[in-house]
């Protein structure tokens, strides 16, 4: 039992996790609540990844595969734990499909939810067809054709708006969701190789493309693929009555209101803590912290903790995160796990 | 100002009547003045690819706004309305009609380049002024500056011989200008040389001026030279 660590989550960080413990000679169980592995790259159809540039299916693909066919990872799809308990060394999950494991350790991978822009009514997703979200236009991009989902025609001009969800008291979300500017800043680059003839807007606050972000795709898009970046909070959008929308708000640096007509209109969605962690926090008997991510344990010297000992966690399930450092704290979660365990078997 | 929103209100945006009746009531007197709205409606993206044609503003796209230029700007230290800033990003969106607005103030730089030194995505905002200027005049929003005259007169003597001639030079240039000949500084300068220059440069200068001979073999060079210039201009402008 203490050569075993269960991972919860076969995201990004837990193919990780479980790749890490049983490359390293324990046995790792991994279980999946979906039906199939990848988590949001793979679930919600992303097109080339950030910074990578590598297509999701494949790099992300490669992970799974390495996952499946190992001998030592045994893989729960379409099943979720039910009831952990337990101590750090030998604890006991049983899981929906009725099967039950036991594990020395656990590390929880459980990512995030995407916002939902219906929140942001204003912004008109769900009222507009041509209203997408990030997400949607990835699965636009893989499809490889940019058109207006209304009416099938390509736009002339694309709007993405970035923070939807993200830094913004109104809604509860106090958060930067981190890797949006990027990934935008990216769609810009890519809309452009499919559709020059469009013309690339993005409405922001503040960009945040961090660290080598920078040149590579805020510098990038604007300099390459000539996307115009707008200071502006959008306050509303409307139809523009001729098939086209319209946007309002106040450009902040030329001090006046705007009123733009645009042909189709992107949500940089943020990142919201997954819609199950309440449940999870009961489950695992650990706690959530005030946004409703999974609660850090003191970090400095217990890396990957939570508030309960042997039970690890990495990724997205503490807050908005990129899936490199997801994929690095998904194998650091894991040698954290089997320090601790092969710490138990030498006390033993 | 007490009401600061006053400030953002131009001239032509007033409208006032003498008489005004709304809706079937008189509104004349107090409430007879109507601000048009300020709302921006629509972006005309392609004039940054026009712009980028003139020598200077082709770095002009890579903006994001940090305000370094206008901050170290020696002009904006004198006037508050002069922002390299804000007319780059009135150059990006398109936003002509705002530009020309300033048709008046842009012209005040002084070419010090402190904001191409400290510009940190190198986007050269002197040459986009100077840019700036030089499409106003193609476009017929400003007159043509002296110095544009100046080199056009200059050009067009090369073109014929390969050569300028000074004294012909100043004359055309007076003349297109509506200057007079008779420029104080220009009479003592030549008091002055014709008292100092050698008899023999005097006679070869006098014979110049009424000659204009062409530089050796000149042919049709002009000729060629001056339409490889404007295939370059077209080439660079439609």
């Amino acid at each position: 039992m203490q050569d075993t660590v269960l991972v919860v989550g076969a995201g990004p960080a837990g193919l990780s996790a479980a790749a890490s413990v049983a490359n390293a000679g324990y046995q790792a169980v991994l279980v999946e609540k979906e039906t199939v592995l990848g988590g949001a790259p793979i679930l919600s159809g992303y097109a080339k990844l950030v910074p990578s540039g590598e297509w999701a299916k494949e790099a992300i693909g490669r992970m799974i595969h390495n996952v499946e066919a190992h001998p030592r990872i045994s893989v729960h799809k379409g099943a979720q734990v039910e009831r952990f308990g337990g101590e750090p060394g030998q604890f006991s999950a049983t899981l929906s499909t009725g099967q039950t494991v036991s594990a020395g350790a656990t590390i929880l991978a459980t990512g995030f939810t995407h916002f939902d822009s219906v929140n942001k009514p204003e912004w008109g997703f769900g009222t507009f067809e041509d209203v997408i979200t990030t997400s949607q236009m990835e699965q636009m991009v893989a499809s490889g054709k940019i058109t207006c989902p209304s009416d099938g025609r390509v736009p002339e001009r694309v709007a993405i708006l970035l923070c939807v969800g993200s830094r913004d008291r109104q809604i509860g979300r106090e958060w930067c969701s981190k890797i949006c500017c990027t990934v935008s800043a990216n769609l810009a680059i890519e809309i452009k190789e499919l559709s020059p003839q469009t013309e690339v807007f993005i409405y922001y606050m503040d960009i945040r493309t961090f660290g080598l972000y920078e040149d590579r795709f805020y510098w990038k898009s604007q300099e390459e693929f000539k996307t115009k970046f707008v200071k502006a909070r959008i306050a509303e959008i409307t139809a523009s009555g001729d098939g086209r929308l319209l946007l309002k708000g106040e450009d902040t640096l030329v001090k006046r209101p705007i009123m733009i007509p645009f042909d189709l209109v992107v949500h940089a969605i943020g990142m919201d803590p997954n819609l199950d962690n309440p449940r999870l926090a009961q489950t695992f008997g650990i706690t959530l912290q005030h946004h409703g991510y999974l609660e850090r344990a003191e970090f400095y010297t217990n890396p990957c903790g939570t508030t309960r000992p042997g039970v690890y966690a990495c990724g997205a399930a503490y807050g908005p995160e990129t899936i490199d450092d997801s994929i690095a704290q998904g194998a650091a979660a894991a040698s954290r796990a089997m320090a601790d365990l092969h710490a138990l078997a030498k006390a033993g | 100002m007490a009401i600061h929103e006053k400030a953002l209100i131009e001239a032509e945006r007033l409208r006032q009547h003498d008489s005004l009746t709304l809706e079937g009531v008189d509104v004349s007197g107090h409430w007879n003045t109507m601000i048009r709205p300020r709302t921006l409606r629509n972006y005309h993206e392609d004039f940054e690819k026009t712009l980028q044609r003139y020598p200077g503003a082709e770095n002009v796209h890579r903006c994001w706004q940090c305000g370094s230029c206008t901050n170290s700007c020696t002009m904006y230290a004198q006037n508050l309305q002069f922002n390299p800033r804000y007319w780059i990003y009135l150059s990006r969106l398109g936003l002509t009609d705002e530009l020309i607005k300033d048709k008046d103030i842009i012209w005040q730089c002084v070419s010090c380049n402190k904001c191409t030194h400290i510009c940190p995505r190198d986007v050269r905002p002197e040459g986009v002024m100077k840019a700036l200027l030089h499409w106003m005049e193609d476009q017929g929003i400003t007159p043509k500056s002296p110095s544009t005259i100046f080199d056009e007169e200059f050009t067009a003597q090369i073109y014929k011989r390969g050569r300028i001639e000074d004294t012909h030079v100043l004359l055309g240039f007076f003349h297109k200008t509506k200057q007079s000949l008779f420029q104080p500084w220009l009479l003592e300068f030549s008091k002055r040389m014709s008292k100092r220059l050698p008899v023999k440069h005097s006679l070869r200068m006098g014979l110049n001026a009424v000659l204009r001979p062409k530089t050796k073999s000149w042919g049709n060079t002009g000729e060629v030279l001056s339409r490889y210039v404007s295939q370059q201009k077209e080439s660079h402008r439609d």
